[in-house]
C-alpha cells in the first residue's frame, strides 16, 4: 500500500512551525553552529528545505496552489528522509512527518515528475543485477574470508546487503569473523539475496520495491532462518519497516525477525560469549546512523479514523524514535579496554545524518558529500577526535567519499571492524 | 505578484544571487506560520514577492534602503513563531534573518550580544557554561532572543530577574528608512554593555506596548543581560520525547504544591515573594497535570473526559516553585525551610515531584499547547498586578462558557498565572484550545472570543497586555491613554511610507473591517 498524500493532510495542516523538526532538542542544544539537525535546511536555508516547509508544499499541491515545477521537485528530493524531523515533531505533537514526506515524494513520482535521473539509474542497476551498483550477481558473496564457511541452513541468516557485499566488504568480513568468534552458526542467501530496495522505497519507485520485497521475503522464508542479522541499517529498515508498511502489515506479522549486528552482539559481549579484551588506545566518536537509531522501531500497521480534536480511533502505537538502537553500540565500545568514546554535540536522536540516505547519495551526490563533511567537522570540533566509528556501511561509504574529496585526515571505522581489532588474541579468524 | 527585474537584480547584488528567491515554491512557504493561522484575525495569507537571506547588518541596511527607493514593503522574518511574519500586503520582500546567528558573550560583564537568529536554548547553553543564565520565554526556547526581548519577554524565571525591559542593553537597529541607529553604550563606545547610555536610549519606543513585530524596522543585534547562576551542571538525560534536565539538587529544587482553592494559592504566592525566596513560581492549570500523565493525545482525552465531574467539584490548584541556591547550598536549605513554613501556614500540601526540568530553564513546551486539540490561541495575556491577572483570568473563564462549542472545556480553570519582580508584577495567560479542522465556524467563534476578551479587560479595568499589540488598537487605544494615536505618530515619524511590515500595528482593525463580518465592530 503506497502512501497517499491526502491521508496526511492533517499532519501537514496542523504543523505549527515550531521548528522542532529542525532544531536539536532544546534540552540538548549547544552552540548555534550545531543547533540544527536537519541537513537540508542547514544547507539550503530557504524554508521549503525544512520539514515544515515541505508540509506547506504538500498543502499547496493538494489545494492546487502549486504545481510540480523543477524547484518543487528539488525541494522534495533534497532531503535524506533521515527522520530527525519526525522524531523532533513527535516530541510534542505526534504528527507523522516522515510518512508525509514520503507520500509527497510518491505523489511527485506518480505525476511523472520524479524520481531523479540518479535514482532511475540505481533502479536500473537493481533491476538488471539485483544490486544497486550494477555489479555482478554472482560476486555478491565473493568477499567471504577463506576459512569461514557459512552453514547450508541455520537459525541465523547473515544478510549482507549491497554495500558490504560490493564496496564496504571490510564490514561484511568483520561481521562473519565476529559470528565465528562467538560460535554462532549462520547461513547466507547467496545470489538469492537481492538489494533490500531501501533506495526504491524512499524515492517512490514502488513497483520495483514491491517486487524486490516479495522476492526477499520469500527467499528468507525458504531459508528457514528465524533471525535475519544485518550489519546495514538501511537493510534493517527495509526488512523491518518498509516491507511490512508496503504490504499493509506490522513488523510482528513478518515471517522473520531482523536485528542489527550491534543488537545481536551486545548481549554476547556482556555475557562473555565474545571477548573484546585487546586494548585499543584510541579516542573515538560515534555517529548514530539514522536507520539504526531513531528510525529503527518496528512498524505497527494502523487503520482507523480521526475524530474531533484529531483524536485517533483506535489509538495508534507511535514510532517516536525512543526505542531505537542507541545504547548497544556504546556499550560494546565501552567494553573495549583503552577505547575512549567522546560524544559529538548532536547525538542519538538528534544526530546529524551522514548525508547518504533518502536517495540523496544516488540522486544528489553533492549534497550527500556536503552533509558528510559537516558531520566530520563536527566530530573534530566538538568531540576533538579524528576517528569516527559508525555502524553502517552506507554511512561509511559516504564519509569515505567525502574524505577523498576534501583530503580530510579523518579515519572512519565500522564498529564491526573495531570489534575484530579488539578480539582476544587468537580469536580472530 | 512580482517585483521588477531591476529590484531583484539589485537584491542579488546585495546578498548574492543564491540568497534571493522569487520562486513560487519558496514564496509559498513564507505566507503563513502556525500561531494565529486558525483564526481569521490571526493574519493575512499573502505570499511575498521574494525572499532574501541577508548575512550581515550592512546587507539588511542595503535591502531596507532599496525597499525605500522602490517603495516596496518588507517584512523581517525570525523563527516565524508569530504569524505576523506572513505578509499582509502585495509585493512584499520577506527578509529571512536565518544567516545572522552569531553570539558573543562577555562573561566578566555578564551580557550576551545576539544576532536575530540566536535562539534561547542556545543562549542558555552558552550562558550556563559560564555560570550565568537568562530566562527562557514560556512560549518557546526556539524563538529569537532579539525578537523576544524587543517584543515579549515573559517567563516564570522573571519572578527573580524581572521584566524584559530591564534586560535589553545595547541595540543595533536598522530603521524603516535604512539608517542604522545604535542604542545605549553601543552608540558611542561600540560596546553593548549598557542600555541607558552614553548615547540615545529609545528602548521605550523600541518595545512599544508589546513590540512592533517588524513594524518599526529590523533589530540586527541586541545585547541582553545575563545573571549569575549556580555552578553545578544540569545534566540533560533521556531520549525523545522524554528528555529532561536533571537538577543538581544541592543547588536547585523543584516543588509541586497543591492548594484546596485559588485564594490560598494566591496567598502563598504573595508570602513567597514577600520573603524574597525562590527563582520561579507559577500557577499551572490542572489540565497540564493530566497532560503530563498521558502517553498520547488519545490517552489524555480518556483521562480528561473522565475528570470532568471530579474537577467541577474539586477546586484544587497547583503551584510550582523552583528554588536556586545562587550563592550556596545553604541558600537552598534556608529557602526550603521558609517555603515549607509558608506552605504550612497557607494550607498547601507539598507533593513529591521529579527533580528535573523540562520546560522552564532550557526548553519551553509551548508546542504542547496545540497538542490536545490541534488548534490553540491565547485570548488573554495580561501583564499587570497579580490582582488584575487573577481577575482577568476568572473573567475569561466565565466568558469562555459562551464559546465552548468546538473548544476544549477546561472546566472553569482561570489559566496560567505567575508573578515577576518578586510579586510586583502579575501575569495571566488564558488559552483556548480548539479544533479548527472540521468546521470554519469554530474559528469564527474564536475570533469573537478574542475580541470579546479585549473588551472585557477594558470594561473591567484590567490591562490587556498582549492585545495592546496583538488586538484591535481601536478598542485598546482609547481605553489606555489614547495610545493608538501615539502609535500612529511614532509609526509615521519613523516610517511615513508604511513600508515596514505594513499595516503593523493596525492590521487587526483592518482585518475586522475587511474580512471578519462575523465580528461585530461596535467601537
Ligand atoms: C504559542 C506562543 C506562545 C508564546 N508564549 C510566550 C511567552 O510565554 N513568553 C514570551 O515572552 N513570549 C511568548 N510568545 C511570543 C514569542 O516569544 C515571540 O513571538 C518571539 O519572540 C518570536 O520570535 P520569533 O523569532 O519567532 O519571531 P518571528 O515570529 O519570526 O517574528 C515576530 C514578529 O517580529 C518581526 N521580526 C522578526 N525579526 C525581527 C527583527 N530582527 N527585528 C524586528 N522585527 C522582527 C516579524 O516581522 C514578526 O512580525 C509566544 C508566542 C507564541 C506563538
Ligand atoms: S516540529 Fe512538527 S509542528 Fe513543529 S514545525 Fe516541525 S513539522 Fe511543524
Ligand atoms: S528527513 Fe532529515 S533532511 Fe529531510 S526534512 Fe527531515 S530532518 Fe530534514
Amino acid at each position: 500500500m503506497a502512501l497517499v498524500l491526502e491521508n496526511h493532510r492533517y499532519d501537514a495542516d496542523r504543523c505549527i512551525r515550531c521548528g522542532g523538526c529542525k532544531w536539536v532538542d532544546h534540552i540538548y542544544m549547544g552552540h548555534p553552529r550545531w543547533g540544527v539537525k536537519c541537513p537540508s535546511i542547514a544547507r539550503y536555508l530557504f524554508d521549503p528545505y525544512a520539514a515544515y516547509g515541505r508540509l506547506q508544499l504538500a498543502l499547496g499541491l493538494m489545494d492546487g496552489e502549486l504545481e510540480i515545477t523543477p524547484s518543487f521537485v528539488d525541494a522534495v528530493f533534497q532531503c535524506q528522509l533521515c527522520g530527525a524531523c519526525d522524531v523532533g515533531c513527535k516530541r510534542n505533537l505526534d504528527l507523522e512527518i516522515q510518512d508525509t514526506l514520503m507520500a509527497l515524494r510518491q505523489r511527485v513520482v506518480d505525476k511523472g515528475k520524479g524520481p531523479l535521473p540518479g535514482h532511475k539509474k540505481a533502479a536500473g542497476n537493481i533491476e538488471s543485477t539485483w544490486n544497486i551498483f550494477g555489479s555482478r550477481k554472482k560476486e555478491r558473496f565473493s568477499w567471504m574470508p577463506s576459512g569461514i564457511q557459512p552453514a547450508a541452513k541455520a537459525d541465523v541468516l547473515y544478510w549482507a546487503g549491497c554495500y558490504p557485499a560490493y564496496t564496504q566488504s571490510e564490514t561484511a568480513q568483520a561481521t562473519v569473523k565476529l559470528l565465528k568468534a562467538a560460535g554462532v552458526d549462520f547461513a547466507v542467501l547467496g545470489e538469492s539475496e537481492w538489494c533490500c530496495g531501501q533506495m526504491l522505497f524512499t524515492t517512490g519507485q514502488t513497483e520495483l520495491a514491491l517486487k524486490v520485497a516479495q522476492h526477499n521475503i520469500d527467499a528468507i522464508k525458504a531459508s528457514g532462518a528465524k533471525t535475519v542479522l544485518t550489519s546495514c541499517p538501511e537493510c534493517l529498515t527495509a526488512l523491518k519497516v518498509e516491507y511490512p508498511k508496503l504490504l499493509g502489515k506490522s513488523t510482528s506479522d513478518m515471517p522473520y525477525q531482523v536485528v542489527h549486528l550491534t543488537e545481536f552482539m551486545e548481549p554476547l559481549v556482556k555475557n562473555g560469549a565474545i571477548k573484546l579484551n585487546k586494548p585499543l588506545p584510541m579516542r573515538v566518536t560515534y555517529h548514530d546512523p539514522c536507520h539504526l537509531s531513531r528510525m529503527s522501531e518496528p512498524w505497527v500497521q494502523w487503520e482507523g479514523t480521526r475524530g474531533q480534536y484529531g483524536v485517533l480511533q483506535p489509538p495508534k502505537q507511535w514510532r517516536r524514535g525512543t526505542n531505537g538502537v542507541y545504547q548497544q553500540p556504546r556499550n560494546i565500545m565501552g567494553a573495549i579496554p583503552g577505547l575512549e568514546l567522546v560524544e559529538m554535540q548532536r547525538t542519538r536522536e538528534n544526530a546529524f545524518c551522514c548525508g547518504a540516505g533518502g536517495g540523496v547519495r544516488e540522486g544528489l551526490n553533492d549534497f550527500a558529500l556536503w552533509t558528510a563533511q559537516e558531520r566530520l567537522t563536527e566530530a573534530k570540533e566538538t568531540a576533538g577526535t579524528n576517528t569516527l566509528v559508525l555502524a553502517c556501511p552506507h554511512c561509511k561509504a559516504n564519509f569515505t567519499d567525502a574524505i577523498k574529496k576534501s583530503g580530510d585526515n579523518m579515519k572512519v571505522y565500522d564498529i564491526a571492524e573495531l570489534m575484530v581489532k579488539a578480539l582476544s588474541q587468537g580469536k580472530e579468524a | 505578484m512580482s517585483l521588477p527585474k531591476e529590484t531583484i537584480r539589485a537584491l542579488e547584488s546585495i546578498v548574492g544571487p543564491q540568497y534571493v528567491s522569487e520562486d513560487p515554491v519558496v514564496c509559498q512557504v513564507y505566507a503563513r506560520g502556525g500561531y494565529g493561522k486558525d483564526i481569521v484575525l490571526g493574519r493575512g495569507n499573502l505570499k511575498p514577492a521574494c525572499v532574501v537571506l541577508p548575512g550581515s547588518t550592512e546587507e539588511v541596511q542595503s535591502i531596507v534602503k532599496l525597499a525605500n527607493r522602490y517603495k516596496t514593503p518588507f517584512v523581517p522574518v525570525g523563527t516565524f513563531w508569530f504569524n505576523s511574519c506572513g505578509p499582509y500586503r502585495e509585493n512584499v520582500i520577506s527578509i529571512d534573518l536565518k544567516r545572522m546567528n552569531k553570539i558573543e558573550i562577555d562573561d566578566r560583564n555578564m551580557y550576551a550580544v545576539c544576532e536575530p537568529y540566536v535562539i534561547f536554548s542556545q543562549l542558555q547553553h552558552e550562558a550556563m557554561k559560564r555560570g550565568l543564565y537568562m530566562m527562557v520565554p514560556g512560549g518557546g526556547a526556539q524563538v529569537s532572543v532579539v525578537n523576544n526581548v524587543t517584543g515579549a519577554g515573559y517567563s516564570p524565571l522573571n519572578y527573580r530577574i524581572g521584566g524584559p525591559q530591564r534586560r535589553i542593553l545595547g541595540v543595533e537597529w536598522v530603521m524603516p528608512d535604512g539608517e542604522i541607529l545604535k542604542l545605549g553604550s553601543a552608540s558611542m563606545l561600540k560596546e553593548y554593555f549598557w542600555g541607558e547610555g552614553p548615547g540615545p536610549d529609545l528602548r521605550g519606543i523600541l518595545r512599544g506596548p508589546q513590540g512592533w513585530q517588524g513594524g518599526l524596522g529590523i533589530f540586527t543585534k541586541a545585547a541582553v543581560k545575563l545573571y549569575p547562576f549556580q555552578p553545578e551542571r544540569l545534566v540533560p538525560t533521556g531520549i525523545s520525547p522524554d528528555t529532561t534536565l536533571e537538577l543538581p539538587t544541592k543547588r536547585m529544587r523543584r516543588y509541586n504544591i497543591t492548594y484546596p482553592d485559588q485564594p490560598s494559592l494566591v496567598k502563598a504566592m504573595r508570602e513567597v515573594s514577600k520573603a524574597e525566596i525562590g527563582a520561579a513560581i507559577t500557577k499551572v492549570p490542572v489540565m497540564w497535570r493530566y497532560r503530563a500523565r498521558s502517553t498520547s493525545k488519545e490517552h489524555f482525552w480518556e483521562l480528561w473526559k473522565g475528570a470532568k465531574e471530579d474537577l467541577q467539584k474539586n477546586t484544587e490548584t497547583i503551584l510550582l516553585v523552583v528554588i536556586i541556591g545562587y550563592t550556596s547550598e545553604k541558600q537552598v536549605e534556608y529557602e526550603e525551610r521558609v517555603l515549607t513554613d509558608i506552605v504550612t501556614e497557607t494550607g498547601g500540601t507539598l507533593r513529591r515531584t521529579k527533580q528535573t526540568d523540562e520546560s522552564w530553564i532550557k526548553n519551553a513546551d509551548s508546542a504542547g499547547m496545540w497538542w490536545s486539540a490541534g488548534g490553540y490561541i491565547s485570548v488573554k495575556i495580561n501583564v499587570d498586578s497579580l490582582d488584575h491577572a487573577l481577575k482577568s483570568g476568572r473573567d475569561a473563564a466565565a466568558l469562555k462558557k459562551k464559546y465552548l462549542e468546538g473548544a476544549v472545556d477546561d472546566y472553569g480553570d482561570p489559566g496560567w498565572f505567575q508573578i515577576s519582580s518578586f510579586g510586583h508584577e502579575g501575569y495571566n495567560e488564558f488559552l483556548v484550545e480548539f479544533d479548527a479542522t472540521s468546521d470554519p465556524k469554530v474559528s469564527h467563534r474564536i475570533d469573537n472570543f478574542y475580541v470579546d476578551a479585549v473588551k472585557q479587560d477594558v470594561k473591567e479595568g484590567c490591562y490587556s497586555g498582549m492585545q495592546m499589540s496583538y488586538g484591535p488598537v481601536g478598542i485598546t487605544g482609547p481605553a489606555y491613554g489614547d495610545h493608538h494615536i501615539l502609535l500612529k505618530e511614532i509609526k509615521e515619524m519613523f516610517d511615513p511610507g508604511y513600508l515596514s511590515n505594513p499595516p503593523r500595528p493596525f492590521e487587526f482593525d483592518e482585518k475586522i473591517e475587511r474580512e471578519c463580518p462575523w465580528v461585530k465592530k461596535d467601537w
